[in-house]
């Protein structure tokens, strides 16, 4: 092997390594559906979901609880499949975790002293999407993430909002459209919707 | 610089993954085949000799009931690789 050989080698092999940018998408994605689902639910069939205190918190809890199971295995089965882990994987991967856990608390907070945990949550999204955002380099997430923090900001201020309509509102401009547009790349999703459309259209 | 290490990573395969230990954290079996398109036989094998030089670091694990294995690249590998690299820029 020449000296020009080896360097050639080690590009070669520096030049293979691409965070994976998808499963960060699919996540987004996935928890915006669960979220608008679950409060567009609550907001047209109250009396089914707050039956009782307990129902409410139970309806709240265990759904998400299902989904962080669904998206750690999800998780797992895309990081082996990719087969490697880069440096700014492991930071998207922690944030992560730690907004996870920092839900956990709000909630167990919120049950304790009984006030509507929404806000926080949104306020912390907000943060962690922004963080994500500026991390990775993709403005749409960035932008997402501002919008929702000044989303958040304004319904402090007009507290006779509803709050199940404020999380699909926020939810869906902070966290849908920048998780399409992250699963979709290259292309705004916006885009690959219409030339789906244009050729379903044709068929 | 280390001649037995200079020796090491005078291979290709070893070379490459080295390389590519130096820009992710872990690395699973399947993707160095994939980045060193080399055989099974022959990757274990250097990646035998990388682990018992101290360059890269070995550790298996059962993930689902199926045995795993993953690799990262050791103090000493970082080190090694980065007075290698400077010594090649260095020759050109």
């Amino acid at each position: 092997m020449t000296k020009q050989e080896q360097l050639n080698a080690i590009n070669d092999a520096i030049k293979q390594t691409k965070t994976n940018l998808k499963p960060l998408g699919f996540n987004l994605t996935f928890w915006s559906i669960v979220i608008i689902s679950m409060s567009l639910f609550h907001y047209f069939f109250p009396e089914i979901v707050q039956y009782s205190y307990y129902s409410a918190v139970i309806y709240w809890v265990s759904i998400p609880l299902l989904g962080m199971i669904y998206t750690t295995y999800y998780n797992i089965k895309s990081g082996i499949k990719i087969g490697y882990e880069t440096q700014l994987d492991r930071v998207i991967r922690i944030i992560w975790a730690v907004f996870g856990l920092a839900w956990i608390f709000t909630v167990g907070i919120s049950l304790l002293y009984n006030v509507n945990p929404v806000q926080d949550i949104l306020f912390l999204l907000g943060i962690v999407l922004i963080m994500t955002g500026l991390i990775i380099k993709f403005h749409n997430i960035t932008i997402g993430g501002i919008g929702l923090l000044i989303f958040t900001v304004y319904t402090y201020y007009n507290p006779g909002l509803n709050l199940l309509l404020v999380n699909v509102i926020g939810i869906s401009f902070g966290m849908l459209i920048p998780g399409l547009s992250l699963y979709f790349p290259k292309a705004d999703f916006m885009l690959h919707y219409f030339h789906v459309v244009e050729e379903e259209e044709e068929l | 610089m280390n001649k037995e290490i200079e020796k090491l990573l005078f291979n290709p395969i070893r070379l490459k993954t080295i390389s590519f230990l130096m820009t992710v954290e872990t690395c699973n079996f399947k993707a160095l085949l994939e980045i060193t398109d080399s055989t099974k036989g022959n990757l274990s094998i250097q990646l035998k000799k990388l682990n018992e030089a101290g360059l890269i670091k070995i550790e298996k694990y059962f993930q689902k009931s199926y045995p795993t294995t993953d690799y990262s690249i050791t103090k000493k590998g970082k080190s090694s690789f980065e007075e290698f690299y400077k010594q090649l820029i260095s020759y050109k």
